[in-house]
């Protein structure tokens, strides 16, 4: 709960609402010890007083009766009314979408054919026709505007009800031999009520606008009884002459509701459990670059080179070191295997190169990247967006959450190629022909027309290499693209990849938690490990004869074909988290060979010839 | 998708004769009597009695209900006595003043509002997405009645920018700057809300949508950043934002009703509260059905317009 | 991707032409053209066909389209020929004979002559009638005492009574006498009350549905040519808007000006103009059943309310105090010895100890608005605010006019004890006829909707229903006054001075004591 207050009060608007809204309350709160004059007494002689006039601080009324006082007292009814109706919609409402969830069926569509027929009336005349049935009169007014919230709210729970209803722990509450009446009230009920007071605290502001909008055409509280519509309401009759008389209470509703939405956001916002991390913020074109230290001279390595990396999240006040000085290069028709578990930084390197970490929250505090000897973290947002594509091209992990689902794949394609070439829509479509030929893709030209959707895993995923390729690019990082693919369909697509890299003289990053894809492709490998690389060398040397503990826990990992019953060892403890790295080896709770001096002071990378490891005890010596 | 559309067609109906069969219960539920609407200050009780049995008020309930409904499927509403004419007549009259006034005010919420939204999400914190959140809270907090009476007092009488009410000038107007001079103030007024609800809703769908890996990858292919904001990422946002297009269509049809009121627009909104109010029974019934319809016809549009955007809908 | 770029230009497209829409707006508002002038009015009319309609809001237009045989001479409720050049009542006040005028065409071109009045007045009384189903006519009881109306020659009509009926004259002067085109209605059936056909000095143009009823000067008209081109009836029901509009020079004449707006047009540019006429608001109090049914506490109630206030401030001076139930523009039936309850709470309070009614709990019937209903929630409000400060206990409940009328017309007997009215009324018999006498009760068919019933007043009003000579009648409407006053079966609030603002554009416009509007001698410039 505190937490829920502390969130909601993190929000400034959401304070702000709360604060207008608690000076409201307390002032209706303190209404029978305010010395406020009698709201119904008339004294017609001072009508229309202005605001300010003696005795009278807000003036008076049409037949000289005192604003202020008037005002409180409505306002008192107001809230009080629409408290009242979003409570009964929203009980009625919630019940009735909760009983359509959970049984289903016949009952459920019973129910929403109804709940769509009262949708399908525009709500005013549904009310206004309530409040002719039953009579003008305050109470009727409540009752006809929760009567017309309550299909709001029906359908709201129904929907989320019925998500529920399917899953497990109702399962097994029915299969325990709980009742109905059971299963709802304590196994449904408190899965629902957040959505349930979020609905609510949404809709508050609404109903004491509708309950207004009613006593505003005369229908809700009957003279002398003040609230805030009616006192609009007979206000308006003198807009003109005396204006006051419709703002003050125009006003205080508008004061009302728009607290009330503030709240209702904030109390949203805070219960909302994916907003709760912070993170619905919209990154940026590039990621941020703010580097403190000295950037590392150019030292002509590679084609692309990353050069003491660091890549940070900023979340709130906690720093995640996602990247921590990472140094990397690639070579012209070369295939460098990037490695580590989820977590260690690996994706976050690769994304870097290009600006492409969603920034909130991430920033790139230190190092370089270079393409080419150029400083790519340097450039200006319009160079950088240049070689995106043209010369450093990404094939990413899930295809079907990377390809935009609302376009063809030719289209998709055809972007690709024509955000840096000026080319005919015949040409364009000619060369995504041949792309997609290129990534053997059967029936080329009928594929062209399909939504990702409708491809399978391995298709779509051909496409995002197709993509790739569109530009002839000369980097291709390609962050574990095969992950969620089968095993058939993974081995074709890393054949894919070898045929281009020889045919295209393609550098690769290969980024992978896998050591049997990287034996099958990568010429170098790099091992990360919390955000740094503790191991890199020729493949075949690494795989020989592993170094640093932790690359050959990974390489344990791998099962080999008719390799028998060996163990499978998993790395038992967790990668650690960013944000609190350990002084020294960050893989010394884990390792079973780590000694007092792993856990002291910065460990070197350090090796000869193509190998290096960080590590003071290695497996093997490099 | 043309059968798709029949199907959704289709199933309007059963949603439509249910609503017949509300109006038609709430409708005989209202006490008092229609005859006094015809007999005025004059109206005794005999002379009541006599119109009530001239109306057919003397037969069974689901006897009226079906004579009503077969009417009205041979395209005759019934006559309303308030106004001493036939119902779809007033209709038809006033449902043109409606459509200008609550279309006018859709369009000018939905680009308003899509707009200011995509806007505020492509410059999140920065200046304009603070000055449009402000806006747009204001917009959403404050009653179109109070507001329309606001522009009033201000632009019309104050200011004499603008006509004070009415649709035309009620003499050597007519044409369409005149129609525009008036439906300026009503069309804002109504706007006002929706243009909030759905400039925070594009807002938010279109944060939720940049943070996706689609658009990622269109940014890794080297898609200029405009055409990553007004192209893909709104092309998704669209998908959640026209669903509530069609609720608000809604929310603005219901607001047109205070609108009408207040800047005397002749709309259908206003007719069917003064008919409401005077027991005109027909008439509330034919308008509602008309109206009613209308609306469904307007989410099937919806629908379909959502199904085009989106293909992974099956049609 | 052409879609997309699409949208955009259109909503690009779409901004600049709201951008657009601002530019339009901003030319100051042009004027209303000179020799046509527009009406503010409070309603859109319910029909144009003066035998269908009851409220003073329709005869705004209609006298100014149809003429009857006779009519009120300007600034006053006596009775002067019109279509009808004279008129002789036979001794026992049964036979009435009509000369008509012989040069008088209806707009479409048909003659005017007996047959159409025979026609007209056969369809609103003879259920036999092939067009009598072009009602219903709800005044018709105006004429209810006709038995016969015969075509004497082409230009003499008569019409037998069955009974002496002193105010059938006046009835005839009333709009429900307008003579409509018998031809007309023979074309149109029942929607002639859209395409009124009349004599008088303005022809029907149109009716714009809530926009705009047009009448046009009649080229053909037998008298004097109107003084404008055409008259524009814009209904607008919401006050305020009126008032804007008026203020914002988008009409000419205005009626009903609320009080409150008066102030409003004091300065240059506009002219308020006022009339006393024959109308008097006032509460019912149900004598049948609560605390009202002592005269005692009915009393209390007229000695509690400030009158005063009421039309002073609430009403701003557009009302003067009533004095018991006939309002004094009925000049020769008017008592004037007769002065209003004073405002006397102490003599309330007291009153109230007597009959022991003190802190009774009253239920109050307000409605929102009507004919002549003037401002009835503000007054109602301070009527509720000064029976609480005397010590009764009073709860309102409001309802639009129509609703109001069908829970008051049938009675208040177990519904409420009060309930507020108004009439406005072209003879001296019509109001205490209708809702005083015992055999006006609801069950009986009359709006005695307070079950007021005192035997000597019955008597007076039958009496002088039938009696022939003014002075005669005068003597016993003045008595009967007396005895209601005493016995107040009403609150007597408010005498109406009905009130229209021009603006200084328009010139000769004059109010009638009979509530009518008459434009045929306004001119516009």
């Amino acid at each position: 709960m505190s937490a829920f207050l502390k969130l909601l009060f993190r929000n400034r608007l959401a304070a702000l609402g709360a604060v207008v809204l608690g000076a409201i309350l307390l002032l209706v709160l303190l209404i029978p010890v305010l010395p406020l004059k009698d709201p119904n007494a008339t004294a017609t002689a001072d009508r229309f007083l202005r605001p300010f006039s003696e005795g009278h601080l807000l003036g008076t009324d049409h037949l000289g009766r005192d604003l202020l006082s008037r005002l409180l007292h409505g306002t008192r009814l107001s809230l009080a009314v629409g408290l009242a109706a979003a409570l009964i919609a929203a009980t009625i409402g919630s019940a009735i979408g909760i009983v359509a969830g959970y049984f289903g069926g016949r009952i459920d569509n019973l129910i929403m054919r109804g709940v769509d027929m009262l949708m399908a009336f525009p709500y005013i005349l549904l009310a206004l026709a309530i409040v002719a049935a039953l009579g003008p009169g305050l109470m009727n007014a409540l009752i006809a505007v929760a009567a017309v919230n309550i299909p709001f709210f029906a359908r709201n729970i129904r929907g989320i009800t019925v998500g529920l209803a399917g899953r497990e722990f109702i399962d097994a509450a029915r299969l325990a031999g709980l009742g109905h009446t059971r299963i709802i009230v304590s196994e449904l009920l408190p899965n629902v009520l957040s959505t349930i007071v979020i609905a609510m605290s949404t809709t508050v502001g609404w109903m004491i606008l509708e309950t207004a909008g009613l006593s505003f055409l005369g229908l809700g509280s009957q003279p002398p009884q003040a609230d805030l519509g009616s006192m609009l309401g007979e206000a308006r009759a003198a807009l003109i002459t005396a204006p006051h008389t419709s703002v003050v209470p125009g006003v205080m509703i508008f004061l009302i509701v728009m607290s009330i939405n503030l709240l209702g956001d904030g109390v949203r916002d805070a219960l909302d459990p994916r907003l709760r991390s912070g993170a619905l913020s919209r990154p940026r074109a590039t990621t941020l670059v703010d580097r403190t230290g000295p950037v590392p001279e150019d030292d002509g390595k590679g084609l692309l080179a990353l050069q003491q990396l660091q890549t940070e999240f900023h979340v709130g006040k906690r720093v995640f070191r996602a990247v921590g000085g990472v140094t990397l290069h690639v070579e012209k028709g070369e295939c460098l295997g990037l490695i580590g578990e989820s977590g260690s930084g690996k994706s976050v390197t690769a994304l870097s190169v290009m600006g492409l970490v969603s920034s909130p929250p991430g920033v790139v505090t230190g190092g370089a990247v270079r393409y080419a000897g150029e400083d790519l973290l340097a450039m200006r947002y319009a160079d950088l967006r240049q070689r995106r594509g043209e010369n450093v091209a990404y094939i990413f992990q899930d295809p079907l959450a990377t390809l935009h689902p609302l376009y063809r794949v030719g289209e998709q394609l055809a972007e690709a190629i024509r955000c840096h070439h000026k080319v005919s829509e015949s040409e364009t479509r000619e060369r995504a022909l041949e792309l997609l030929r290129a990534v053997r893709i059967p029936n080329a030209e009928s594929r062209l027309g399909d939504y990702p959707h409708e491809m399978s895993g391995g298709m779509r995923q051909r496409v995002g290499i197709a993509m790739a390729l569109a530009n002839d690019p000369d980097v291709i990082i390609a962050d574990e693209p095969t992950t969620a693919l089968d095993v058939t369909v993974q081995a074709q697509i890393l054949a894919l990849l070898d045929d281009l890299r020889r045919e295209r003289g393609l550098a690769i990053i290969f980024i992978t938690h896998d050591f049997g894809v990287v034996a099958q492709l990568c010429d170098r490998v790099a091992v990360m490990y919390a955000g740094r690389i503790v191991e890199q060398g020729p493949t075949k040397a690494v795989l020989a004869a592993p170094a640093h503990p932790y690359t050959s826990r990974l390489i344990a990992c791998v099962p080999e074909l008719g390799g028998g019953r060996r163990e499978l060892a998993a790395i038992p403890g967790l990668p650690p988290s960013v944000d609190d790295l350990p002084p020294g080896c960050a893989f010394a709770p884990r390792c079973d060979k780590a000694q007092t001096a792993c856990r002291q002071g910065e460990i070197a990378l350090e090796g000869t010839g193509p190998r290096a490891v960080r590590c003071l005890f290695p497996e093997e010596a490099v | 998708m043309g059968r798709y559309i029949l199907k959704r067609l289709a199933s309007a109906i059963p949603v439509l004769l249910g609503i017949t069969v509300i109006v038609f219960l709430i409708m005989a539920m209202i006490p008092g009597d229609p005859a006094t609407a015809i007999l005025g200050s004059y109206a005794t009780p005999e002379n009541v009695e006599k119109i009530n049995r001239d109306l057919g008020l003397d037969k069974p309930l689901v006897q009226r209900y079906f004579i009503w409904l077969g009417n009205m499927l041979q395209g005759d509403f019934g006559r309303s006595f308030s106004l001493n004419r036939p119902v779809l007549d007033e209709i038809l009259d006033r449902f043109g003043a409606t459509l200008i006034l609550a279309g006018t005010s859709f369009v000018l919420c939905a680009v308003l509002g899509i707009v200011a939204g995509v806007v505020s999400a492509a410059r999140q914190y920065g200046l304009a997405d603070k000055a449009i959140t402000f806006t747009v809270l204001i917009g959403i907090s404050i009653p179109a009645f109070f507001l329309g009476m606001m522009m009033i007092l201000l632009f019309a009488v104050k200011l004499r920018w603008l006509p004070v009410s009415g649709m035309y000038a009620i003499y050597g107007g007519g044409d369409l700057p005149d129609l525009l001079r008036h439906l300026i103030m009503p069309a804002l007024a109504l706007a006002a809300v929706a243009t909030g609800v759905i400039a925070r809703l594009s807002r938010s769908a279109m944060l939720e949508v940049l943070r996706q890996d689609y658009i990622r990858t269109a940014r890794a292919k080297g898609v200029p950043e405009r055409r990553v904001i007004y192209g893909h990422a709104l092309r998704a946002a669209m998908v959640s934002i026209i669903p509530v297009l069609g609720i608000q269509a809604g929310f603005v049809l219901s607001g047109a009703v205070y609108i009408e009121i207040v800047f005397q627009w002749p709309g259908v909104g206003r007719m069917l509260v003064d008919a409401i109010l005077k027991r005109d029974i027909l008439l509330v019934q034919g308008g509602v059905v008309f109206v009613a319809a209308c609306y469904v016809l307007f989410n099937i549009m919806v629908d379909v317009a959502q199904s085009l955007l989106d293909p992974r809908i099956k049609t | 991707m052409t879609i997309l770029s699409l949208t955009r230009r259109t909503l690009f497209a779409a901004a600049t032409s709201v951008l657009a829409l601002g530019a339009l707006s901003l030319p100051a508002q042009a004027q209303t053209p000179p020799g046509v002038l527009i009406v503010g009015q409070i309603a859109e009319p319910k029909s144009l066909d003066p035998a269908a309609v009851t409220a003073v809001n329709d005869f705004r237009i209609l006298v100014n389209l149809y003429e009857g045989l006779v009519r009120y001479a300007p600034g006053t409720l006596e009775v002067e020929p019109h279509l009808a050049t004279g008129w002789e009542v036979s001794e026992d006040g049964t036979v009435y004979t009509f000369t008509l005028r012989e040069d008088v065409t209806f707009h479409d071109g048909t003659p005017f002559d007996a047959e159409a009045v025979k026609f007209n007045f056969d369809r609103m009384l003879n259920e036999d009638h092939p067009y009598h189903d072009t009602g219903p006519f709800p005044l018709a009881f105006f004429f209810g005492s006709v038995e016969s109306t015969e075509v004497v020659d082409t230009h003499t009509v008569r019409f037998t009574l069955s009974e002496p009926y002193a105010p059938f004259l006046s009835n005839l002067a009333y709009p429900t006498g307008l003579i409509v085109s018998p031809a007309a209605v023979e074309a149109n059936g029942a929607d002639y009350g859209r395409n009124p056909v009349g004599t008088g000095p303005f022809t029907f143009a149109e009716w714009r549905s809530n926009e705009a009823v047009v009448i046009e000067r009649n080229a053909e008209y037998w008298g004097d040519p109107a003084g404008t081109e055409a008259v524009v009836f814009r209904p607008i029901t919401d006050a305020n808007t009126r008032v804007a509009e008026m203020l914002a020079g988008g009409i000419d004449l205005m009626v009903e000006v609320p009080p409150t707006a008066l102030g409003q047009f004091q300065g240059d540019g506009f002219e308020v103009v006022e009339q006393a006429g024959p109308h008097v608001w006032f509460l019912i109090l149900n004598a049948k059943e609560g605390p009202f049914a002592d005269k005692r506490v009915r009393q209390a109630a007229n000695y509690a309310i400030n009158k005063e206030a009421i039309v002073n401030d609430v009403l701003e001076g557009t009302a003067e105090v009533a004095a018991g139930p006939t309002p004094p523009a009925f000049a020769w039936a008017y008592n004037e010895e007769l002065d209003p309850y004073p405002y006397d709470p102490d003599r309330a309070r007291e009153l109230l100890a007597e009959a022991g009614a003190e802190g009774a709990e009253l239920t109050f019937y307000v409605t929102e608005g009507g004919s002549g209903m003037l401002d009835p929630i503000p007054m109602g409000t301070a009527i509720q605010a000064d029976l609480n400060a005397v010590g009764l206990d009073v709860s309102i409940e409001t309802y639009e006019w129509n609703t109001f009328l069908g829970e008051v017309n049938p009675g208040l007997e177990g519904k409420a004890d009060m309930a507020e009215m108004a009439w406005m009324t072209n003879d001296p018999d019509t109001l205490p006829y209708l809702a005083l006498r015992t055999e006006a009760w609801p069950s009986e068919g009359g709006f005695n909707s307070g079950y007021y019933s005192n035997p000597e007043v019955d008597r007076l009003l039958e009496q002088a229903r039938v009696a022939t000579d003014q002075a005669e009648r005068a003597r016993l409407y003045k008595e009967m006054q007396a005895i209601v006053q005493e016995d107040a079966p009403w609150v007597f609030v408010a005498n109406w001075k009905q009130n229209a603002v021009t603006s200084d554009r328009v010139e000769n416009f004059s109010l009638e004591p009979s509530f009518l509007l008459m434009l045929e001698d306004v001119v516009k410039n």
